[in-house]
């Protein structure tokens, strides 16, 4: 009996399109995933095959989840459903049918049916992997082979488990429910459960509970594959183990459970139907009946009536509805699981300052309106129709305006009080924090500036899509089509103008330095735009607003004939002229007054470039010894004037006959060089050349004067500039002046950008080779162009603002109602100069004769204490232990959030708004990241500014990697060993999760080619493990030494190997091998306790014994590892506590490969046992490290 | 008084079926009946003169409203009742009556209330108004039907097919409503059922295949008929032949047996009896034979 229902649900369904649909959808987006470069789903990218393991089974947990959702709906729903709807059910259940087999052939032949769906990324795959290289698409290297394991263990670990447990809810479901709609709702509840489940993620202490907790495995393999290398991408498949095993072991458990519940609550015989008990009703006699006279009377009054009646009545009935009661009680619930999630960063929270809130309200909320807009847009339109009551209300007489705009208002008003209630909740939410700075008035004018335009615009364009397309489900169909497709479609073409992406605008994200910002006045004028076309929408769609039946295409293009004569033609009229005198003026400042490029356009621009101009790139330079600024900052205009005075000296041996320069498409540039022909200029690559009537000799100055202002014009397709802004402008010396000579940095560096432009592979740096002292007389920031400079600057703002720039303020003063000031940097520095104006605080403090100072915000006061604290323990440190300070002053400035970072300057350190001036840091047991932050940057102004590295392989490590150290030796003046762990755990995983998301090739630290993860997050561990290993002075002097042979020194530069050597006089020649280890190589351990066990020898007396199994491998640049043997020394901790945090012991001891067992005696209670107990060591799995101490049996 | 003229009416379906057949008709006040067998054309008609379709040629005029092309003005004047009458999930009689109220142009609040009222009571579920009407029994819903046909004093009120499906007390209470609303109005209504006609109309017609087949008051057709219909009780074998001799209006079940009705001008003999017509020989009359015999 299971047999032929099982049987019968498959071959149904293989008679019906749908699956065949499904199937070939799927496998077209898998292979477009595969066989297109443009599309990098899945993380195929730098050294990752297209179709490596990793990016497959990225494809299957992802699709399983979203589409398959969507197919366990179709597929379920329909099994448990199909008898009823078919009002077959009666027929059948009187038969002698076998409930079991009944339910479970349904349900198991629908579980085997939405795989089939899925099944088709493995064709889509397997074809697009064979056809791309054939085609050309695609280079052949970057195929990989298959396996079959990878297929094999998706279906059993991601597909299977996925449709069995969404298919087991959506089936318990619709049996109970009978209701397709409680289906879509069941949909729902799984995807918000995804959603919900991602909150925790953003700490990577609950990553574990966060993989946990998705029901479809998506995060499990998240976190199971986050140390991933290239290889590993390539080779492995998912496998039965860890966590990933433990999730879908859960949610299969769950599934069953939930399908046994439905099971035994499932039965034939028909529901009866709940009786509500009658309340006692009120005696109400009826009235007379007397005879009436009201007489309608049709004025204009009664439009708007009618228009409110529509409105309030369809209102109501959204509001009431169980499909808006779910959706606003999950939005609700994910929006509070974000805020007691708040606002995470390093462990700290910010404070909940209203553009976050608000951030955070829209964040959680705009996938909801979204959905609501979709589904009541095609609701609204068809309500009447599906109530029958259609008919009735068309013949009356209101006009059809009425009832649309009524359509548009409910959206609009479904949608804002949704925000309004969330705003409310917000409030709640920072009082509750104890927070009181509410701005009010900022939750009311995001709403008007940011998010009713959009939401007005959707609501119109989604019902006129419903509209148009008359058919309720097809109309779904396109709106989601456009929602999902049409950015797809767009940057397939390569269009990024906002004028044709339906709704779109330049973003707005406030500040509270800068309020909404640049994007403010273009965001403006394209919501003006995009609302005109909106109401040309709704006239159209009023025209075809099917009022009566019958009839086709040819009827209701008639009946919208005679809908344009009543009354129709004008409006329409003024709105087209409208929107077409809007689009020209958009037009006109986004294309006209403010052209952009494409990022295809850009990409042939720099291949241009790059084929046109690299033959100069080895071409004679002088380099600038000498620069005085002026420059006019003007916030209200947002226009920069610069005048720069440059001296040019020859420092080569050979006469320099030319002067190349880069100029820049946005500002306006004139290059006055004495005796000198531009005798070449490319405007579309804006490239000069400038002949010297007499060659600069060699040792030989001369002085260059450019003139370049920017000037803001009306509104861009973007935001726009983002340094130049009202309050808060921040813009540095490379972005103001032209460069000089050919400039490397414009190359395409991905690898395989280059290969498709057909431009030859190319070294991210060149190779460390301290002999090379051609290359040595570059480092890598000014790469050439100057060495040590002296700098002055002149600088002028409006009269509510403070303009900085780096070095001594020599004089301050006004003129013509501006400020004005005049600054020069104290020692000839790397040219390197930032200039900042907004209306700020100041704070100063005065440490032994050097001005602390931190400028900031008015409204962000919290941590300027801290922040000068941390300022001065830094200098502290540092010239304890480095050397000298050079500057009279050092300054923190707050600048603007449009980007985060924070970057120092000789002297001077702008700091982003965003982290650190909002972070709460009234818990001072907390990682202080903000502390951090300021001390990295401190440190930079003795490594990087005192000291640089040559332009080569290993240069960033002299100074990031220092900066880090630097900054972690002041932090761990105030925290103990555990308190230093808890911080440099963030850099453990910023090292092991950048090494598998390494494009080219990973290498030792002594070779850093500027990757972030290797010159932070892998400086820091070693040189952190290394102080720990031979002794924090040891290191101190191994920096200093080093800093003393090469401060302000003229080239050439120094390289990691001039380290090395100061470093290895301080090391011990028992740890020799530390440097050849850590630095010179990639080197990664594996050390686990086995077994750990203690008997009571006496009375306070314990042996614990220890089991161990160590390992330690070397890897390769992408990630293959090679055992080595090990022989080296390893902390080894015994805790009295579970926690580990009291030791009773910690000892370092000598260790091996392999397995080996220990013994200690202690002489209290032992609970917990670690190896290497302060991380030092790098391992990717480290839970394992730890191992309770059971008593010996 | 109100006049419905009617002229030369046609519509084509897109699939080729032809819903209106050069129909005219002069309708002036009093109850209309609009009878024909399902699919002759009624609901096109009506949902015509309703304003929810557009015909293809022709013209249709209430008093001096051109229908066709002024839908919004007769819209002013119009009551209609459609086939299928529903309402939105979770409202309440008095809430949906109250929005058709201000469709139908009452804009002052408290007249609204007292309009409502007085339909309410007048259709007999004032004390059933807070109730949904989601919940209510067919009979139940087409009293508020007609409640919110009687809004705003419409000059014309169409009823297509109100009383399908009703039991026999609801269609009384019905017919009382309808008769109720006096005679300073048109109200065509259309219906399969010849009882409905007979009990209600002054003036009727029959209509079949998109074309108006009869036009007249019940009495005429009946006159018109009489002496001419005979009848026979006859067995089941026998009927295919009584089919191909003579001219069968009708044949039912009559206790087993089939009962036949012929149209005949002259004595058949034949065992036949002459019966008295009523309407529904009329009907068939008019609809059977045509398409059988023309």
């Amino acid at each position: 009996m299971f047999k032929e229902f099982f049987f019968l649900e498959i071959k149904s369904a293989f008679k019906r399109p749908m699956i065949y649909i499904f199937t070939f959808v799927i496998a077209l987006l898998a292979f477009g995933a595969v066989a297109s470069d443009n599309v990098q789903i899945g993380g195929a990218i730098g050294n990752i095959y297209k179709n490596a393991p990793y990016v497959i089974t990225q494809f299957v947990s992802i699709l399983s989840f979203f589409l398959g959702i969507l197919i366990a709906v179709a597929f379920f729903n329909n099994a448990a459903l199909r008898d009823f709807n078919n009002n077959f059910n009666e027929i059948l259940f009187s038969t002698p049918i076998s409930k079991s087999a009944y339910f479970f052939g349904r349900f198991f032949g629908a579980l085997f049916l939405s795989t089939i769906p899925l099944l088709g990324i493995y064709l889509g795959v397997y074809l697009g992997a064979i056809i791309a290289p054939l085609a050309g698409w695609l280079e052949p290297d970057r195929i990989g082979p298959f396996y079959l394991e990878t297929f094999v263990n998706n279906y059993f670990l991601f597909i299977l488990p996925n449709m069995f447990f969404g298919g087991a809810i959506l089936f318990a479901l619709s049996s109970r429910f009978k209701s397709t709609v409680i289906s879509f709702v069941g949909a729902l509840i799984l995807i918000i459960a995804y959603i919900s489940s991602g909150t925790l993620l953003s700490d990577i202490d609950n990553e574990t509970l966060a993989g946990l907790l998705d029901s479809f495995g998506l995060r499990a393999y998240t976190v199971y594959s986050r140390y991933f290398t290239p290889v590993e991408k390539n080779t492995l498949s998912p496998a039965f183990e860890g966590i990933l095993l433990w999730n879908r072991l859960i949610w299969i458990g769950v599934g069953i459970l939930i399908l046994l519940l439905s099971y035994l609550s499932f039965s034939f015989k028909e529901k009866t139907k709940k009786v509500k008990r009658k309340k006692a009703q009120k005696e109400e006699s009826t009235p007379e009946l007397k005879e009436l006279t009201i007489s309608p009377s049709f004025s204009s009054k009664l439009n708007w009536q009618q228009f409110w009646g529509f409105f309030k009545i369809s209102f109501l009935n959204i509001v009431k509805s169980i499909v808006f009661k779910v959706i606003f009680l999950f939005a609700t619930i994910l929006l509070i699981t974000d805020m007691i999630g708040g606002f995470e960063y390093f462990g700290l929270q910010a404070y909940p300052i209203t553009y976050k809130v608000v951030e955070m309200i829209d964040d959680s909320s705009s996938i909801f309106i979204i959905i609501i807009l979709i589904f009541y847009s095609g609701e609204l339109v068809w309500r009447d129709r599906l109530s029958h009551i259609n008919e009735v209300i068309n013949a009356t007489p209101h006009h059809s305006l009425a009832s649309f705009f009524a359509k548009v208002l409910t959206l609009l008003g479904v949608v804002s009080s949704l925000y309004f209630f969330f705003s409310l909740l917000g409030i709640i939410y920072q009082l509750i924090l104890g927070f009181t700075n509410i701005e009010i008035g900022l939750y009311f004018s995001t709403y008007f500036i940011d998010l009713l335009p959009g939401y007005l615009f959707y609501s119109i364009f989604f019902i006129f899509i419903q509209v148009l397309v008359n058919q309720l489900y097809q109309g779904y169909f396109v709106s989601i089509l456009f929602v999902i497709a049409w950015s797809i479609i767009l940057g397939v073409f390569d269009i990024q103008s906002n004028m044709v992406g339906f709704g779109g605008a330049p973003s707005i994200q406030y500040s509270d330095m800068n309020g909404f910002g640049p994007g403010l006045l273009g965001n403006f004028w394209f919501n003006v735009y995009w609302l005109l076309f909106a109401s040309i929408l709704v006239l159209v769609a009023a025209l075809f607003w099917v009022r009566s039946t019958g009839g086709g295409v040819k009827n209701r293009l008639q009946r919208a004939g005679i809908n344009l004569k009543s009354g129709i033609k004008m409006p329409l009229i003024a709105a087209v002229v409208l929107w077409l005198a809007s689009a020209s003026f958009v037009y006109y400042n986004t294309q006209v007054l403010n052209p952009y490029q494409t990022s295809d356009e850009r990409e042939l621009m720099a291949v241009k470039y790059e084929k046109k101009y690299k033959k100069y790139q080895n071409m004679l330079l002088p380099s600038v010894t000498e620069v005085v600024y002026h420059i006019d900052i003007f916030p209200e205009d947002r226009d920069v004037k610069v005048k720069a005075e440059i001296r040019l000296q020859n420092k080569g041996s050979q006469a320099i006959d030319s002067i190349h320069y880069n100029l820049s498409d946005d500002w306006e540039t004139e290059i006055k060089i004495p005796n000198a022909e531009l005798v070449m200029q490319d405007d579309s690559l804006d490239y000069h050349i400038y002949a010297l009537a007499k060659p600069l000799k060699p040792g030989e100055s001369m002085d260059v004067v450019i003139h370049t202002k920017y000037e803001t014009k009306g509104f861009e397709n973007n935001r726009g500039n983002t340094s130049i802004i009202r309050n808060g402008t921040f813009i540095n010396n490379m972005a103001v002046l032209p460069s000089m000579g050919y400039y490397e940095g414009a190359e395409l560096s991905d690898k395989n950008d280059r290969k498709k432009y057909d431009l030859p592979p190319k070294d991210r740096m060149p190779e460390l080779d301290s002999s090379n002292k051609a290359l040595r007389m570059s480092n890598y920031l000014t790469d050439g162009r100057a060495d040590w400079v002296k700098m002055e600057t002149y600088i002028s703002t409006s009269a509510d603002q403070i303009a900085i720039a780096p070095g001594k303020l020599i004089k301050e003063w006004q003129e013509e109602g501006r400020n004005y000031y005049h600054y020069k940097v104290e020692q000839a520095s790397q040219l390197f100069c930032s200039f900042i104006s907004a209306d700020y605080e100041v704070a100063k403090r005065d440490w032994n004769g050097i001005s602390l100072e931190v400028y900031y915000d008015e409204k962000h006061d919290y941590n300027i204490e801290m922040m000068l604290d941390a300022i001065q323990a830094s200098l502290a440190y540092y010239t304890k232990n480095f050397g000298p300070y050079y500057h009279e002053q050092a300054r923190i400035i707050e600048f603007p959030r449009y980007a985060t970072f924070a970057q120092a300057f000789p002297g001077t350190m702008p700091y982003s708004e965003s982290f650190g001036f909002i972070t709460n840091l009234e818990d001072s047991t907390k990682n202080n990241v903000v502390n951090a932050v300021i001390a990295h940057e401190m440190a930079h102004q003795w490594w990087a500014h005192q000291v640089i590295g040559a332009k080569m392989q290993g240069g960033t490590m002299l100074s990031e990697s220092f900066a880090e150290y630097s900054s972690l030796m002041v932090m761990k003046q105030k925290k103990d060993d555990l308190g230093m762990k808890e911080f440099i755990k963030y850099d453990f995983n910023r090292y092991l999760r950048g090494r598998g998301s390494e494009r080219e090739k990973e290498l030792p630290l002594y070779k850093v080619e500027n990757q972030g993860y290797l010159h932070y997050g892998k400086g820091s561990l070693i040189l952190y493990a290394l102080q720990d290993y031979i002794g924090e002075d040891k290191v101190n002097q191994a920096l200093s030494d080093f800093l003393a042979e090469y401060r302000y020194a003229e080239p050439p530069y120094p390289t990691s190997l001039d380290f090395l050597r100061h470093l290895e006089k301080q090391v011990p020649d028992s740890l020799n091998y530390l440097i050849e280890d850590w630095f010179k190589k990639i080197t990664l351990y594996d050390l686990r306790i086995d077994e750990a066990t203690f008997t009571e020898k006496a009375e306070g007396d314990y042996l614990v014994e220890i089991k161990l199994i160590n390992k330690k491998m070397y890897a390769d640049t992408i990630g293959n590892e090679t055992e080595t043997p090990m022989n080296e020394w390893v902390d080894i901790g015994i805790f009295k506590d579970q926690d580990a945090e009291e030791s009773i012991l910690m000892k370092r001891v000598k260790l091996a490969t392999g397995e080996q067992e220990l013994r200690f005696t202690v002489n209290e209670k032992p609970a917990q046992a670690a190896i290497d107990p302060k991380r030092l060591l790098i391992e990717r799995i480290y839970d394992d490290n730890y191992e309770s101490i059971k008593e010996k049996d | 008084m109100p006049t419905l003229k009617i002229d030369s009416l046609s519509k084509t379906y897109p699939n080729g079926v032809k819903a209106l057949d050069q129909v005219s008709l002069e309708i002036t006040n009093g109850m209309f009946g609009l009878l024909g067998p399902n699919g002759a054309g009624k609901s096109s008609l009506m949902r015509t003169l309703a304003t929810l379709q557009e015909a293809d040629s022709g013209s249709a005029f209430l008093d001096e409203i051109d229908i066709l092309n002024q839908p919004h003005e007769l819209r002013k004047h119009l009551g209609y009742l459609p086939q299928e009458f529903g309402v939105y999930n979770k409202i309440t009689a008095a809430q949906i009556l109250d929005h058709m109220a201000v469709l139908k142009g009452i804009g002052n609040k408290g007249e609204r209330k007292e309009l409502v009222d007085h339909l309410l009571q007048k259709v007999n579920l004032y004390e059933k108004r807070n109730k949904s009407v989601k919940g209510f029994s067919g009979g139940m819903k087409q009293r508020v039907g007609i409640a919110q046909a009687l809004i705003g004093k419409p000059k014309l009120i169409i009823v297509d097919e109100p009383t399908a499906g009703l039991d026999p007390g609801e269609r009384n209470r019905f017919h009382n409503l309808l008769a109720d609303v006096g005679q300073e109005v048109i109200i065509l209504l259309s219906t399969h059922i010849v009882d409905d006609v007979r009990e209600l109309c002054s003036r009727f017609a029959v209509m079949n295949l998109g074309q108006i087949v009869y036009h007249g008051s019940p009495e005429d057709a009946i006159a018109e008929l009489r002496g001419k219909v005979w009848q026979k009780q006859v067995s089941r074998e026998e009927l295919d032949s009584y089919q191909a001799k003579y001219q069968v209006i009708s044949d039912k079940m009559i206790a087993g047996k089939p009962q036949i009705h012929i149209f005949q001008e002259n004595d058949p003999g034949d065992g036949f009896q002459s019966v008295t017509p009523n309407l529904e020989d009329v009907f068939f009359t008019k609809t059977k034979l045509k398409t059988e015999t023309v």
